[in-house]
């Protein structure tokens, strides 16, 4: 008995150390200066934050690549700590990561938010302690900002223009009536429901009829599943339009196995999207630059930081990528 | 609370009682104010089932009962309790990882404010243990630590505790040692001359004259005969529990001890194995007696390599010296056990009867890793017939076979996997007279094929039906042997002498 | 023994063709050829990792890590043929020892040092998603038209090879349940590891190989699942040990380890295939599907339940 008490204990031991390693691994890239943590200025350098969301999600990784390329290239003018969380949706975790930045003294937080409104008091306490809090990626709930008394400046793509722009491309290839189903992101957040608008914008202004519309959680197997079935439910659906490019690959192959010819519309521009454009199987997808997307934050914070700009909103390019028609 | 002396306390009249057979047939029992009313039966005689209608365990399926003048159909366990009829089960009842004091009084821990009265829980609690003679264990120990025999004490302890009119005892000496049975009679006399009215449930015929008032028999579910006081002759008693005429003198005498088949030389385990070293010949069944606590258990694990030894060597046969290291290796050396726990240790109670006789290292039926079904159909059905296993097929599962025929099922695993020594634990513990009777014949012929069996019981009365020596343990050594014809006394006297100065250690002196 | 198995089969069997007919009524084109084609083509992937996981927790243990193991063989599947440009046959064997692997971990930490499979497996689901980012760099591998033989209707059937892959297995790991002494000890085991230990069995081998046999299942599972997506996501297989479990109290088997049967986890999988492929084509909203997929969790056990109790009063 107490020999399997002890064991129980180890086997605890054991997991808590496991799960140390695993979130310092997705920790700092770059050692904090030696004994200075004053006013989040290592060197003299301002300390930035990068905060994202799952750095398993490819965008968010090209994302940390482009920032910390971007560091090293800039001259070293600041030092850069990028962090992402173990999974897509986990709120407390990013909570957790916001305070454990305002811990270690940073100058400004630049963030993609898990939740357009969840995280807001917790950036709120992050600007109270005198953090300047960039938004990127994921616009922040206006209402929210509002009564929280935050402001903090939204560095990033229109969503609903982009998703718009990629319904409209696929509409051009149908005629008013056609139906059309839609795949959106997670509802709760704020880039999945502008995208999801933005593709019935393009829809209802070209005549389509959207027969179906669910949630793939931004996720390829649970888009492959509801694709597929789509697909069966609607004989004569046309297009499937996606809110991310992995909900579009997991529909992809639903459409590949059913054999039958529909189009495919994305958003992101994945790497492995690219050989689905080159034959034509995605009709098109929205690139909104995510390499760039952290570097423009960035840049913004340390302009607000030099005195050198206003704190305030600015919308980064997305460009159409087509297919092979 | 105290009924005047020879008034019904408790009738029930015409019980019947079917699972999927009958169990119990129109059974009439009346329960008189301050008498231990014996209920005797061979197992299946429906004694328990009988005991487990009494305490509100189970519903009668027909019948009445009455508590003094107000009828008694109790629809649980606690509704009797809270009519003063209380019992203790047979299958224990307790929470290993929870302390003394909170097994004791689970169901009414005192409070304050919500909360948890630790020293009010904690003085009551030794004064419950005191009673079943355990007055010097912290109640702040968990009872993880306590071994059967004293487990069975504390849930004694937990009953005697409520306020009682009527007790129900289902076997509580099956785990007990004979110092603590001797306790435990005392105390029921104490509570019987108290006014409180005991149903036991036994199938000991040694301990009616100790104990009993009335003895009832069951046979098959149906009342066969009842005897007033316990001084019955037991030969009436085997014969009337078994319809038939009772065997006498099953443990035939023994073949003249060949070689050495086991030999164990300073064997130690920490504190609870001491530099033990026997032998057993071929032909010869040598007993372990001793205490609760003296070791007998931990020195055949420890033979068996099922704990680990730390010092010493165990040769059987003429194999080389040297120690198991685990029970893998006994059993390819051609060592048995029968464990004590042998619900939990010996069996898989849900498999059926085939899949627990053949439970054998590499599956002696097996042709490359298939198992061969009708020849371990043939193997089970072998068994069943060679160890005259009760049972409705060998598909049965183990967990409905009653004791004896359970350790039929264990024992004859053993003589199928061939082995030359039998390390048995309490083998006939919770087994009917029959039963044991059938298992020491068993165990008899074994060795005279040339086998050797090391038996440890806590019951003179087996070691001296089988054994042909007898070694007494105490404080994990060995401090005495004697050879038949040993007194009770003489044996009892050896495994307290020599704990008592060694109580030091804690273990010796407390049990 | 074998009447009771079939009665609980029979249940089972009997709760899916309720599924379909209750899908059947509402949707309009469930009962179509179409609709068989997805159930199918879901059930591979998790009907043999719901086989390993069957067996694991007959031996009175727990894979949690089956998603990650899943990802992990994925991704190096992936990155075999899209990188290293090796030939699908190469590819698989690979990316099944790489399962193996990994459960060969799992099974000689839990056994070696005694410490419950639950946290273990726990601490490996983390290992193996992290090893799967490192070996992928988080990014989603393309495999295309390399591994679309897998994955396309096999002409007459109309459904994928993988489906008959997949039944293979199920049926060989319940032969080796029920038919091999490794079964019968994986059963033993579950039932009472101190009683086997003691009848001088080793209980040490069997016990790293249930878990060596989930994870190289698990393997071959990535392989399904890569073949129907045409890609490795680093992300697959996340709540994966969750839909596995479910299936295999669904099938009948006991958490408490000791009794159960991988035919029973093959029928789970197919009444939770069907029920997502039902209410997907329903369009049902997202709170909707979770009730639903719970709730029938829930109705599918106590069914059981009830069954069990019926059975036992009839004697």
């Amino acid at each position: 008995m107490r020999h399997a008490r002890s064991a129980g204990w180890l086997g605890l031991t054991t997991v808590i150390v496991s799960l140390v390693f695993a979130l310092g691994q997705g920790g700092c890239s770059r050692p904090a200066g030696p004994g200075n943590t004053s006013g989040g200025k290592a060197d003299g350098r301002p300390r930035i934050a990068l905060v994202m969301k799952s750095l398993a999600n490819e965008f968010f990784a090209t994302m940390a690549d482009g920032a910390k390329a971007h560091q090293a290239t800039a001259g070293n003018r600041y030092e850069l700590i990028t962090n992402g969380m173990r999974s897509e949706t986990d709120v407390s975790e990013q909570v957790t990561l916001i305070e454990q930045m305002v811990a270690r003294g940073v100058a400004a937080i630049v963030i993609a938010p898990a939740d357009s409104k969840a995280i807001v008091p917790a950036l709120k306490r992050a600007a109270d302690a005198g953090v300047l809090v960039i938004n990127i990626d994921n616009r922040l709930d206006p209402e929210v900002l509002a009564e929280a008394g935050l402001k903090a400046p939204f560095v990033g793509p229109d969503n609903r223009e982009g998703a718009r722009r990629a319904g409209e491309a696929v509409a051009k290839q149908l005629d008013a009536g056609d139906e059309v189903a839609i795949i959106e992101g997670i509802v709760t957040a704020f880039n999945g429901q502008q995208r999801a608008l933005g593709l019935e914008d393009a829809a209802t202004a070209a005549g389509l009829r959207i027969v179906a519309r669910q949630s793939g959680q931004w996720e390829m197997e649970k888009a492959n599943g509801i694709a597929a079935a789509m697909l069966s439910e609607h004989p004569a659906l046309a297009a499937i339009l996606c809110a991310n490019d992995s909900m579009a690959l997991g529909a992809a192959a639903a459409i590949e196995a059913s054999g039958r010819r529909v189009l495919l519309s994305g958003f992101d521009n994945v790497p492995a999207v690219a050989p689905l454009l080159a034959d034509g199987r995605l009709a098109v997808t929205v690139d909104q630059h995510g390499d760039r997307l952290a570097v423009e934050g960035i840049e913004t914070a340390l302009a607000i930081l030099a005195g050198a700009a206003a704190p305030e909103d600015r919308t980064t390019p997305v460009d159409l990528v087509t297919g092979k028609p | 609370m105290s009924a005047p002396a020879g008034a019904v306390v408790l009738r029930a009249e015409g019980i019947s009682k079917a699972w999927s057979t009958p169990v119990l047939d129109r059974v009439s029992l009346d329960l008189r104010g301050g008498e231990v009313h014996v209920l005797m039966g061979s197992n299946g005689a429906g004694k328990s089932t009988l005991a487990a209608i009494l305490g509100g365990l189970v519903p009668a399926d027909a019948g009445q009962m009455t508590l003094g003048p107000i009828p008694h159909a109790p629809r649980s366990r606690a509704a009797a309790e809270a009519a003063g009829v209380v019992m203790v089960l047979q299958e224990m009842n307790l929470f290993p990882g929870m302390s003394l004091a909170e097994n004791l009084f689970l169901d009414r821990l005192p409070s304050r404010f919500g909360l948890v009265d630790r020293a009010t829980l904690h003085r009551r609690a030794v004064v419950a243990l005191e009673r079943v003679g355990l007055g010097e264990l912290d109640p702040r120990m968990p009872l993880a630590r306590l071994g059967v025999g004293k487990r069975q004490l504390v849930e004694i302890a937990r009953a005697l505790d409520r306020r009682c009119r009527v007790l129900i005892l289902d076997e509580p000496t099956a785990a007990l040692s004979a110092r603590e049975s001797d306790l435990l009679f005392d105390h029921i006399r104490r509570l019987v001359s108290e006014g409180v009215s005991v149903v036991y449930v036994t199938h000991r015929l040694d301990e009616l004259p100790r104990i009993a008032s009335r003895v009832s028999v069951l046979r098959d579910g149906r009342f066969v005969a009842e005897h007033l006081g316990g001084n019955v002759a037991p030969g009436r008693l085997i014969e009337e529990m078994s319809g038939r005429a009772s065997p006498q003198g099953s443990a035939a005498a023994s073949a003249p001890a060949g070689d050495v088949v086991l030999a164990v030389a300073g064997l130690e385990r920490g504190a609870r194995v001491r530099k033990v070293s026997l032998e057993v010949r071929s032909g010869e069944v040598v007993g372990l007696a001793g205490l609760v606590g003296a070791g007998r258990t931990e020195l055949l694990r420890t033979i068996f390599g099922a704990d680990p030894a730390s010092a010493g060597s165990v040769r059987v046969g003429d194999g080389r010296a040297g120690l198991l290291r685990s029970p893998r290796q006994a059993v390819a050396a051609g060592i048995g056990m029968l464990p004590e726990d042998r619900r939990h240790d010996g069996l898989l109670l849900g498999q059926s009867m085939r899949v627990n006789a053949l439970l054998l290292p590499g599956q002696p039926r097996a042709r490359s890793g298939w198992i061969d079904r009708p020849a371990e159909r043939r193997a089970a059905e072998a068994i069943r017939t060679g160890m005259e296993v009760d049972c409705t097929s060998i598909e049965q599962p183990v967990g409905q076979l009653s004791g004896g025929n359970q350790q039929k099922v264990v024992l004859g695993r053993w003589l199928a996997a061939g082995c030359r020594v039998l390390l048995c634990d309490e083998p006939t513990r919770g087994v009917d007279a029959a039963a044991k009777g059938t298992i020491h014949r068993l165990l008899r012929e074994f060795v005279n094929r040339g086998g050797g069996v090391l038996l440890a019981s806590g019951e003179l009365a087996e070691l001296r039906a089988i054994c042909d020596r007898v070694l007494v343990m105490a404080g994990g050594r060995i401090v005495a042997e004697f050879e038949r014809g040993w007194s009770d006394e003489a044996v009892t006297a050896a495994a307290f002498e020599s704990a008592v100065p060694t109580s030091v250690e804690k273990a010796g002196h407390s049990s | 023994m074998n009447r009771t198995r079939l009665g609980e089969w029979g249940v089972l069997v009997f709760v899916w063709l309720g599924l379909v007919a209750l899908f059947g009524t509402l949707a309009d084109h469930f009962l179509s050829a179409t609709t068989l084609t997805t159930v199918a083509s879901r059930l591979p992937a998790l009907a043999v990792v719901a086989a390993g996981m069957t067996l694991v927790i007959i031996a009175g243990g727990i894979d949690l890590s089956v998603g990650s193991v899943m990802a992990l063989s994925g991704a190096v599947l992936g990155v075999a043929i899209v990188q290293w440009g090796w030939p699908l046959a190469a590819a698989i064997p690979v990316a099944i020892l790489t399962g193996a692997l990994a459960g060969l971990g799992t099974g000689l930490v839990t056994v070696g040092l005694g410490i419950p499979s639950f946290l273990v497996t726990l601490g490996s689901l983390e290992i193996c998603r992290g090893l799967t980012y490192a070996v992928c760099d988080s990014r989603t591998l393309f495999i295309g038209a390399a591994i679309r033989p897998l994955a396309q209707p096999m002409p007459i059937l109309g459904i994928p090879p993988t489906v008959p892959v997949a039944l293979a297995v199920v049926v060989a790991a319940q032969a080796i349940l029920s038919r091999t002494v490794f079964g019968r000890h994986l059963v033993a085991i579950g039932a009472s590891e101190p009683a086997v230990r003691l009848a001088g069995i080793d209980t040490s081998t069997p016990r790293v190989a249930v878990f060596v046999l989930s994870g190289a299942l698990a393997g071959l599972a990535a392989v399904f699942a890569s073949a129907r997506l045409g890609s490795a996501d680093p992300n697959a297989g996340a709540g994966l040990e969750l839909a596995a479990i479910a299936a295999v109290v669904i099938g009948g088997t006991s958490l408490s380890g000791g009794s159960g049967s991988v035919v029973g986890s093959l029928l789970g999988v197919l009444v939770i295939a069907t029920l997502e492929a039902g209410l997907a084509q329903l369009g049902a909203s997202e709170p909707l599907k979770r009730i639903v997929t719970g709730g029938a969790i829930i109705a599918a056990v106590a069914a059981d339940a009830l069954r069990r109790r019926w059975e036992g009063e009839r004697g």
